[in-house]
């Protein structure tokens, strides 16, 4: 075998390690916490500015009030076939109010947040979007934050938001289409249904799949003991695009 | 956490830091060790800092620790005693099993070496006594180059193009059909209406919608794809744009529109060259379709409409008016080792899809979409995809993405497929799915198949980023594991810095041309040009030879780039 080679080639792409643990724990049971929702799946009011689909850090505070009808999604990330038909596959706001009426949460934070992280600026995320959600978040009491992500570079960005809320005492989770990424990106617990990206929350009008991952999601926080666990789902939808 | 001693003779070079507290008199092994490649987070964090002075890992195995030292102590002179001074030279020897680590033993007057693996072949002086040597020598095979198939491109120039009352293809002249536009709404019902203009290079300071493709202008005269004859226009390439009704752009990571000059950056492989007219065929798909699966898709079929007449047309041209002739060979080049590209394209649905092997070169009916496909790794030959094998329907962003005229320009397989060192046994596209468990299907699928394909080395190249690095980092994987050296070709730099990663990934090529690292939204900017393949190739073979690829630095810089450019012969 004879092929040219040099000496001194360097690698060009550096290769990620996950982060240090952040890791609140969840004193009190789920039918007395405040439960916000947030997404990296570009989710906002019609009335609201679109995102700028190739990259925006800016949020958008959604009154958990807001009728389902007034969402839409601006992302370019994912095929949004599902969305367009129904938002609650990747915000499930309706079935965050039929479990407060249940009682098996306590209430449904007044504000949720949507923001766009396909190709999200790490830096801006880490050092400015994530903080100011959590601040809010805090100010509002919740005690609990459940995230989404969308595309890849969402499920990162949704993650750099969920470590910082999770920096401020609030327990945190997602529901990750995309595992891996969550896991790498140091994610301090993760749900992961056998869901497209795009229907990261349950099959569109599903509402007992829907409802089935929410729970399963919000029963973990109860349950995960440590920083980094992952629980698979028994959950499967496969979209047909 | 301590270390095995696999990770520390990986690592010899690197510093030696306690992992844990250690007592005087303590001889150090790889299980008092941390690991190095987390020494970049904790220098980060403040946690660890390493003198200058710090002996390596090959330096103190063996040796015993002079005094009690706590976790994350670098190891210096003053703490060691009768450590190695010279342990570099160690790295340089042959691989010898560990019974034989003390060296070479002596015995009858023979040298005995244990050699836990040797590929390639011995050459020894002529002259010598071949009887006394313990193994046969093999003639030497001549190898024989072997041409599979052959592909004959015959070019035409375009000076100039207009609209008139029928289609037509003289004296250098194209002029199409002016009731084509209207005629093509009937391609697909979610196709609300097609205009088309010409751009002649002197004019492109021109608004335009987002460019969801370009596309060359070639036909099949003789044979099928890959082989016999094919036209091909020069001068000119088709630009498809498209709106919803709305006025949305159809368009999803970042969007193009904007005024023309500005919006691409012209001579990239994927990109009209600076003196190319452009045929931009603008279409409107009915509202709220744009993002969804079928609206980008009625667009490709209403433009692929219009093209299908100018290629009847050309088809016609003579032979002796074509004023190039390129011809493409397949080779089976034996006594070469194998490699294979594989080339990862988008498959998650809308705007992330592909036509793969269409009837007409980059065409669109015929083919099947690699998302109908399953994503599962296809083969194409080389001479398939410099054929047109590939119609992209794929808009990551478009500094990133591939387009159609970029596969069928792709310099990576030009250049793996002319490179006489190599044998390129086939170009795997494989899609990347948009449910986690599939992508871990065919990057499974992939492994086994070049596994069957039985190589040695292979590139892998991906367009875009974000979620399709998984599959990018598993693809790696999925081949490294095996044992074949594998390189990764990708646009990470700042914006799309990798999400996920393997020990794998260790001799990566980074494809971004955007001074901040950034999806700049310039089409065709940050995608594959001839200058990374270059650079990917011989990292590849440098890999084969075993010659180390040093690590990447902690962060995207140009000058890493630069520098190895500047290595190429």
């Amino acid at each position: 075998m004879s092929l040219t080679t040099v000496r001194g080639l360097k690698s060009e792409i550096y290769v990620p390690i996950t982060p240090s643990p952040v890791w609140s724990p969840l004193n009190k049971p789920l039918s007395e916490c405040t439960v916000a929702f947030c997404t990296a799946g570009g989710v906002h009011l019609k009335s609201q500015k679109r995102f700028n689909l190739s990259g925006d850090y800016s949020y958008r505070e959604i009154p958990s009030d807001t009728p389902a009808s007034e969402l839409m999604v601006s992302h370019g990330g994912f095929d949004n076939s599902d969305v367009n038909k129904d938002i609650n596959s990747m915000f499930p706001i309706d079935r965050l109010h039929e479990l407060e009426q249940e009682g098996f949460i306590g209430k449904v934070a007044p504000v949720l947040f949507g923001f766009m992280g396909g190709g999200g600026n790490v830096n801006k995320f880490k050092g400015e979007t994530g903080p100011a959600i959590a601040r809010i978040l805090k100010r509002e009491g919740v005690d609990i934050a459940v995230f989404t992500g969308g595309c890849g570079t969402c499920h990162r960005s949704a993650t750099i938001v969920q470590r910082a809320v999770e920096a401020v005492g609030i327990s945190t989770i997602i529901i990750a289409a995309l595992p891996p990424i969550a896991k790498q990106q140091g994610a301090p617990r993760i749900t992961a249904p056998h869901v497209p990206i795009g229907s990261n929350a349950g099959e569109p009008h599903n509402v007992a799949m829907q409802t089935a991952i929410l729970k399963d999601t919000l029963i973990q926080v109860e349950e995960m003991k440590s920083f980094g666990q992952m629980k698979t789902l028994p959950y499967e939808y496969r979209q047909n695009v | 956490m301590s270390i095995t001693f696999e990770t520390a003779k990986q690592h010899q070079n690197d510093p030696a830091v306690l992992c844990c507290l250690r007592k005087k008199g303590t001889v150090i092994s790889a299980a008092d060790l941390e690991d190095p490649s987390i020494f970049p987070d904790l220098e980060e964090s403040g946690l660890l800092s390493v003198p200058e002075q710090a002996l390596t890992i090959g330096q103190v195995l063996g040796a015993t620790l002079e005094q009690d030292a706590d976790s994350m102590t670098p190891l210096t002179p003053e703490l060691v005693g009768h450590f190695s001074e010279n342990p570099k030279n160690k790295s340089e020897e042959i691989t010898t099993s560990s019974s034989t680590a003390e060296g070479p033993i002596q015995e009858k007057q023979v040298i005995r070496f244990n050699i836990d693996k040797l590929v390639g072949q011995i050459e020894l002086p002529t002259g010598l006594n071949m009887s006394t040597l313990p193994f046969a020598a093999t003639a030497s095979k001549t190898s024989e180059d072997k041409v599979i198939r052959t592909l004959t491109q015959r070019t035409y120039p375009v000076e100039q193009v207009c609209v008139g009352a029928e289609t037509s293809f003289e004296n250098k002249m194209l002029t199409i059909r002016e009731t084509l536009c209207n005629e093509s709404l009937k391609a697909d019902p979610l196709v609300k209406k097609v205009a088309l203009d010409i751009i002649r290079p002197e004019n492109r300071h021109l608004y335009s919608n987002t460019i969801m493709d370009v596309i060359p202008i070639g036909t099949k005269v003789e044979g099928i794809l890959g082989e016999g004859i094919t036209h091909v226009m020069n001068g000119v390439v088709i630009i498809l744009t498209g709106v919803d009704e709305k006025g949305v752009q159809v368009h999803e990571f970042g969007s193009c529109e904007g005024y023309l000059d500005e919006k691409i950056r012209f001579g990239r492989p994927g990109s009209p060259d600076p003196e190319d007219i452009m045929i931009r065929i603008n279409v409107t798909v009915q509202e709220n379709t744009g993002m969804e699966r079928r609206g980008p898709f009625a667009a490709h079929k209403a433009c692929d409409y219009i093209i299908q007449e100018i290629r009847d047309v050309l088809k016609e041209a003579p032979a002796d008016t074509a004023t190039d002739q390129k011809v493409f060979r397949d080779w089976k080049k034996s006594g070469k080792p194998r490699v294979m590209l594989v080339k990862e394209i988008m498959g998650q649905g809308a705007m992330h899809d592909n036509v793969l092997l269409p009837a007409e070169p980059a065409g669109v009916i015929g083919g099947r979409r690699n998302v109908d496909l399953g994503n599962v790794p296809v083969v194409l030959s080389p001479n398939e995809v410099r054929d047109g094998g590939i119609h992209a329907l794929t808009c990551i962003g478009p500094a990133t993405k591939e387009v159609t005229r970029h596969y069928f320009r792709e310099p990576l397989v030009n250049l793996m497929a002319e490179d006489d060192e190599i044998d390129l046994a086939g170009v795997v596209f494989i899609g990347s799915p948009q449910v986690n468990d599939e992508k871990t299907y065919v990057s499974a699928r992939l492994g086994a198949l070049a596994e069957a394909l039985d190589v040695e080395g292979a590139i892998v190249t991906t367009e875009g980023f974000g979620n399709n690095h998984i599959d990018f980092a598993e693809n790696i994987e999925q081949i490294g594991r095996r044992g074949i050296k594998v390189v990764g070709v990708s646009y990470c730099a700042y914006q799309g810095q990798l999400v996920v990663g393997n020990q794998y990934m260790d001799a990566m090529v980074e494809l971004n041309k955007d001074p901040k690292g950034f999806e700049n939204e310039i089409l065709a900017d940050s995608t594959l040009c001839p200058a990374d393949a270059e650079r990917a190739l011989i990292m590849l073979k440098t890999k084969m030879a075993g010659i180390p690829i040093e690590p990447a630095n902690r962060k995207w810089s140009q000058e890493v780039v630069d520098s190895n450019q500047q290595l190429i012969p």
